[in-house]
């Protein structure tokens, strides 16, 4: 068993080190007739905040080489809708559900965090924050957050691990995610029909396989500098780099936008690491 | 159900300007539904059927694309059929509006019903496809914005004035509409005048987006619709036309 909240009253132990990313695998049983659930630690939603977001405008996708670039802004139908249409699954899973809260307003995030509280399979919360947030506006974040009774889990933008993770370890969070993924930019290519000038970038959350070193980089620089258990996102597309961040020290590794090419992968890696 | 298949690609041969590519697969998608593979690149690439039939499909695809290169007895990681196709069970009359590029997802509907009439629009006399993957059978009107071939104009332009076109879509039984995405609100319109008050589902579009999950996970694919944002992959890819006026 894995405790990825030891500090909280009622814990979050999870089974198995392995759980998709925020994003990458819906808010309920999307997946459902391709991934076997049991060998997973936990679920981690897509991101939700209180109110319905909308989707962004302008590309949302663009590949690199072996690379992506994803600018979804978010969509979500909002809270409430999600609980509607979701809460019996997360009821019927037999592993934690942690849901991803966007950091919208302090407030929302206290609402939705109560509004959280008390649903039977919802066994913590991760809170996404935005990139270049201030310390004294991500504590208040989290302030925010445990208004609800779940532990937190903070997922650390990627250029923001200093000063944003020793800072919210000390302001409580039971937990880091490290990280979001990078934002990165494309150029697009030129509009001809519009007539535009100058470079036109497209911008977006980069995935792919070379975000794993900087991932181990940044675990090995800072899981000795922090105090609470860390789970390990970015990049992680084998056994043996999720192998590597476990090593590192990570209590836990979140496979993120690999699986949309191969969704057993979830699985094979925490099958392989449950069997070590 | 999302289901795994490991198809077989069989050969690919040059239809210029595309090639025929075809797959053995045990459970071919139908029209408008679509297969996400595993070719090349980092995430998986939509096939939409060109043709059908009990042991497989094939997709006709632009020079370059991946499955062009595969080589014969190559085994694919698939997966599907996903999404919403075509919906014309019963209908005898179908009419199949397309620009000409995106002409190969619809090729399967032109066997499908009794009486089929087919509207492609091109830009120019040489942009129009090829027929000979067009059945005798189907009553054909192209459409060049230079007047090079068949009628001169738009899409919008014929579906708007008094002409054959607009002619077919006043007697179809159904209306399967494959064009650039933000053409449809126009284009739904065009059909609520000519039609007055079609039936829900009477006109169907196929949005060709970026679906990269294909299991309504990743919200790339999302579009807005009348009654809120969609998702392509899984609430789609084929819509009912007269959703998508979302200007109206």
């Amino acid at each position: 068993m894995i405790e990825l909240a030891p500090k909280h009253k009622y814990g979050l132990p999870i089974q198995h080190p392995v759980m998709p990313a925020a994003g990458v695998f819906g808010f309920g049983n999307e997946y459902h007739d391709l991934i076997d659930e049991t060998v997973l630690g936990a679920v981690v939603t897509n991101p939700v905040s209180l109110h319905a977001r909308k989707a962004a405008r302008g590309p949302r996708f663009m590949t690199h080489g072996d690379h992506f670039l994803v600018h979804t802004g978010l969509p979500n139908p909002g809270l409430k809708r999600v609980l509607k249409e979701h809460r019996a699954t997360w009821a019927r899973r037999s592993l934690p559900t942690i849901v991803h809260l966007i950091a919208t307003t302090p407030p929302e995030v206290a609402q939705a965090a109560q509004l959280l509280s008390g649903i039977q399979g919802v066994a913590g919360l991760e809170l996404g924050l935005d990139d270049g947030a201030e310390v004294e506006a991500a504590c208040a974040f989290l302030e925010a957050a445990r208004e609800g009774h779940h532990p937190i889990l903070v997922r650390i933008p990627f250029g923001d691990i200093y000063p944003l993770a020793e800072a919210l370890a000390e302001c409580g969070a039971d937990a880091l995610t490290l990280t979001a993924p990078p934002r990165a930019r494309l150029p697009l290519a030129p509009d001809t029909e519009h007539d535009t000038e100058g470079l036109l970038l497209a911008k977006g959350r980069l995935y792919g396989p070379a975000l794993m070193p900087l991932l181990l980089h940044q675990l090995a620089r800072w899981i000795p500098r922090l105090a609470v258990p860390v789970v390990a996102c970015g990049g992680i597309t084998t056994t043996d780099a999720a192998r590597a961040c476990l090593e590192l020290g990570a209590a836990a590794v979140q496979i993120d936008a690999v699986m949309w090419k191969r969704p057993n992968l979830l699985t094979e890696i925490a099958k392989e690491l449950s069997n070590e | 159900m999302i289901r795994e298949q490991v198809a077989v690609f069989r050969e690919a041969r040059p239809e210029p300007p595309l090639w025929w590519v075809r797959f053995e697969v045990s459970v071919p998608p139908a029209a408008g539904r679509f297969m996400l593979a595993d070719l090349a690149g980092p995430v998986r690439i939509p096939l939409f059927a060109a043709a059908i039939d009990p042991t497989g499909f094939a997709i006709m695809a632009p020079p370059g694309h991946p499955a062009t290169h595969l080589l014969p007895g190559a085994r694919v990681a698939m997966l599907g059929p996903l999404g919403k196709g075509f919906r014309i069970e019963n209908q005898q009359r179908l009419l199949v509006i397309t620009e000409a590029g995106r002409l190969p997802p619809l090729l399967p509907l032109l066997t499908s019903t009794a009486t089929t009439t087919l509207v492609v629009e091109a830009a120019t006399r040489a942009r129009l496809p090829s027929l000979h993957r067009i059945p005798p059978t189907v009553e054909l009107h192209t459409i060049t914005h230079d007047g090079s071939a068949g009628h001169t104009g738009t899409l919008e332009q014929l579906l708007d004035a008094d002409s054959p076109v607009r002619e077919s879509l006043r007697w179809a039984d159904c209306a399967c509409f494959s064009c650039e995405p933000a053409r449809y609100p126009a284009l739904a319109r065009s059909v609520r005048r000519a039609r007055m008050h079609p039936s829900a589902d009477f006109a169907q579009a196929l949005i060709e987006v970026t679906m990269p999950c294909g299991a309504g996970a990743c919200e790339v694919c999302r579009i807005q619709t009348r009654s809120g944002e969609r998702r392509a992959c899984s609430d789609g890819p084929v819509f009912d036309l007269l959703e998508l006026d979302t200007d109206g």
